[in-house]
């Protein structure tokens, strides 16, 4: 008789101590043998609660089917397992690496009722990580590409990032004329600048970026929008924008001594780490300091893959956090690998000032400890009160991460779009913004949310572009 | 990837470089600034255009050889060469009003960011004097300045041999202090405005406040990303946090907080040390890449 299987197939890891002496990717992702046992597990349900809890709806249980499927032949396996995951989703290595799985599609999971929900994340990136090593997605793609019916139209996308770089795939698949344009000197958006090796390999971005321009996609680096080339100026010359920004400015703390030397927002803190690879000073040009205790505030994922860089730079590392363990906003895994990895956490500290040296380099933080109600505010989170006992921890470095807001450059270039008093871009039901052919998504529009609901909101505003577009077509 | 036109080293460790940048050329004004990344493995540093030519695409650039970046460009970058990344133009344009008479200050090479500014100053009707304070073997723009304002004024003096940075400095600093004195109590102008090293600024500025004359400086905060995502040039106006990059670079001298900038600035100074230690090691075994 057959038994139910309750547990996961486990992914192999890279042993801690392997970890902290670099940047190597941590989760090392399944074998073909290990995701066809793994796939074996789905009970394939139907309708199936994944696919609803997917922000862009994959076919998850269809996938899972390919591969289990065609357990004699992986090529064949992954392929059509391919197929069905690009129809959702252009950038699946990507997406199974960061995607807050356990709260979606894993957390539906019927599994999940009785033991653990199928590993739904690490299936996806094993179809998209085979698929490169097999050049299955390169076949795929050269099957797709010859059938695109190239359209007259022209669309600027702005930003790199995972929206922009969404939209930018789904509207070249319908053939239309795109370029983006990208203020850094590499795309990917937060993807590249934010986001650690250890978490999501350059190189799985830099191969989605070559999917991208074989479907004719254009990118443009060193464009400031608003700067290099006017919002103005692009709508002249295209027919339809899409605003992919993200959340480009950090948010700091109000308090006293945020300035000093020391205190690195976690942008620049990850920037200087990941895109200018400071790791590797002197080889690499772009200095960084990290002194031998480090405090990280905020509890996001932001702030463990800055905390998890910190102690890969051989220095003590505290996340201090206002509120308590259960409100920690992190995914579980990236907690438990900060935590494996030896991130110490303080709860319930509220920074109050941060104490400089007589060069001006922070020493301390002074906080306030806070105390948790029972009541909870609107999201769902204990309400504090402050207690009046402070706490003094000493630090050399301090990085702030407690969020981010959006672009200041695009508020002071493009005042005529409609936002909120944040600068979030207010959009309709088609992700169009108040100016007639001007789109927006990510956390352009969100202020700080994940990269899979950039990327669905990149998907949603190529929709809507394209009937904007066939729109604007039949009425000229 | 921007092409090198020319090159060219204009003064003692001031090197020139005419770039094809098409992008920037048609868009920049004075006051705004581009970011440099020259090498695959390189930083990204803000540089000022000095010239441009929109229609013909290119802009000029002069780098001031302080450190690796800068001694890396001018050994391994020749004519022909290209740039791997200019992005801008960046921050705010100088405003472009009457103010009447404006006294610009220049150090060292501060003044290739003066001179743009100044000249279109001068020609929306400004008087504008400017000054340029500089140990005499890196006087740079000076027929330049001659012909595009009212009256240029160099103020230099001649390197000593044994003569360290500190030195220099407390030269640039004292003739500076005096000559600018000199100026404001002669020319009584309605504006000064200054480029240069933070130090130099600061102590030009206690000058000028004994005389209550409003005074703008443009900041260079170390900057990374120079598009407001990053925050590391952060500065303290009027007790407000703002980034150079997004906010400025020009603000208002009475309100920014010295001290702070200052420290800011000299962060990594002991590491820019240690790079610029290791280029030349590389140098010296013949191996720079």
């Amino acid at each position: 008789m057959m038994t139910l299987i309750k547990e996961r197939v486990p992914t192999p890891e890279r042993p801690v101590e392997e970890r902290l002496k670099g940047f190597m990717e941590v989760n090392l992702g399944y074998t073909f043998e290990l995701a066809v046992k793994e796939a074996e597990r789905c009970l394939q349900c139907s309708p199936a609660p994944c696919t609803q809890g997917c922000p862009v709806h994959i076919d998850v249980p269809g996938f899972i089917r390919k591969l289990r499927e065609n357990r004699d032949n992986p090529e064949k396996a992954v392929k059509e397992a391919l197929e069905v995951i690009w129809a959702c989703n252009t950038l699946p290595a990507i997406t199974g690496r960061v995607c807050p799985q356990e709260d979606q599609c894993e957390a539906v999971c019927v599994m999940g009722k009785v033991g653990e929900p199928i590993n739904i994340g690490k299936l996806e990136r094993f179809v998209a990580d085979y698929a490169r090593e097999k050049g299955i997605d390169e076949k795929l793609l050269q099957e797709i590409t010859p059938k695109i019916e190239k359209k007259k139209e022209k669309v600027a996308v702005i930003g790199a990032g995972p929206a922009g770089l969404t939209c930018a795939a789904e509207l070249a698949k319908e053939g239309y004329q795109v370029t983006i344009f990208e203020a850094l000197h590499k795309p990917g958006g937060v993807l590249v600048y934010g986001i650690p090796e250890f978490r999501l390999p350059k190189e799985t971005i830099e191969k989605e970026l070559e999917k991208l321009k074989k479907l004719g996609v254009e990118i443009k680096t060193d464009y400031v929008v608003g700067r290099t080339v006017t919002f103005d100026e692009l709508l002249e010359e295209y027919d339809a924008v899409f605003i992919g920004t993200g959340a480009g400015t950090p948010k700091l703390l109000n308090i006293p001594g945020i300035n000093l030397n020391g205190i690195y927002s976690a942008n620049e803190f990850l920037t200087r780490v990941n895109l200018m690879k400071a790791y590797a000073f002197p080889e690499y040009e772009t200095p960084i300091k990290v002194g031998k205790k480090v405090i990280v505030i905020g509890a996001g994922n932001t702030a463990m893959d800055a905390a998890r860089t910190a102690r890969r730079l051989g220095a003590e590392v505290t996340i201090a956090y206002r509120r308590g363990e259960e409100d920690v906003t992190a995914r579980v895994e990236e907690v438990a690998h900060a935590k494996e990895e030896g991130v110490k956490f303080e709860f319930f500290l509220n920074p109050v000032e941060f104490i400089g040296d007589e060069n001006g380099r922070v020493k301390a933080v002074k906080f306030e400890k806070m105390r948790p109600l029972e009541e909870r505010d609107a999201r769902g989170k204990r309400k504090l009160v402050p207690t009046g006992e402070t706490a003094v921890l000493e630090a050399d470095t301090v990085i702030i991460a407690i969020g981010k807001t959006t672009s200041k450059l695009l508020r002071m270039t493009l005042p005529q779009i409609e936002a909120d008093e944040h600068g979030v871009i207010k959009v309709n039901e088609n992700m169009m913004t108040n100016i007639p052919g001007v789109f927006a998504g990510g956390d352009a529009i969100r202020g700080e949310a994940t990269v899979i609901l950039a990327m669905g909101d990149g998907r949603k505003a190529a929709k809507g572009i394209k009937q904007y577009l066939e729109e604007k077509r039949k009425s000229s | 990837m921007y092409e090198i036109l020319e090159k060219r080293e204009i003064a003692a460790n001031n090197v020139l470089y005419k770039i094809h940048a098409p992008h920037i050329a048609r868009k920049v004004q004075p006051g705004q600034f581009v970011v440099v990344r020259a090498f695959e493995n390189g930083e990204r540093i803000p540089l000022t255009p000095v010239m441009w030519d929109a229609e013909e695409g290119w802009i000029t650039l002069v780098t001031f050889i302080r450190g690796r970046t800068t001694l890396r460009m001018n050994m391994e970058l020749q004519e022909g060469d290209k740039i791997l990344n200019i992005a801008g133009p960046l921050g705010n344009p100088a405003p472009m009003k009457k103010f009447g008479k404006i006294l610009a200050i220049g150090m060292i090479t501060g003044i290739v960011e003066v001179y743009p500014i100044a000249k279109a100053w001068q020609e929306i009707g400004n008087e504008v004097i400017t000054l340029h304070i500089v140990p005499e073997p890196m006087i740079i723009l000076k027929e330049d300045l001659e012909k595009a304002v009212s009256k240029h004024i160099v103020e230099s003096f001649p390197l000593k041999e044994g003569m360290g940075m500190p030195e220099i400095f407390k030269e640039l600093v004292t003739r500076g202090q005096a000559k600018v004195r000199e100026l404001i109590e002669k020319e009584k102008p309605d504006l000064v405005f200054m480029v240069g090293p933070a130090r130099g600024q600061k102590a030009i500025f206690d000058v000028v406040k004994e005389y209550g004359i409003p005074m703008e400086v443009d900041l260079h905060p170390i900057m990374v990303d120079g598009t407001g995502m990053c925050g590391a040039c952060r500065v303290t106006v009027g007790g407000e946090v703002k980034f150079a990059c997004v906010d400025g670079p020009s603000f208002n001298a009475y309100e920014v907080n010295w001290e702070e900038l200052i420290a800011r600035s000299e962060f990594y100074a002991d590491l820019e040390k240690k790079a610029l230690e290791d280029y030349l090691t590389k140098l010296q075994q013949g191996g720079a890449q």
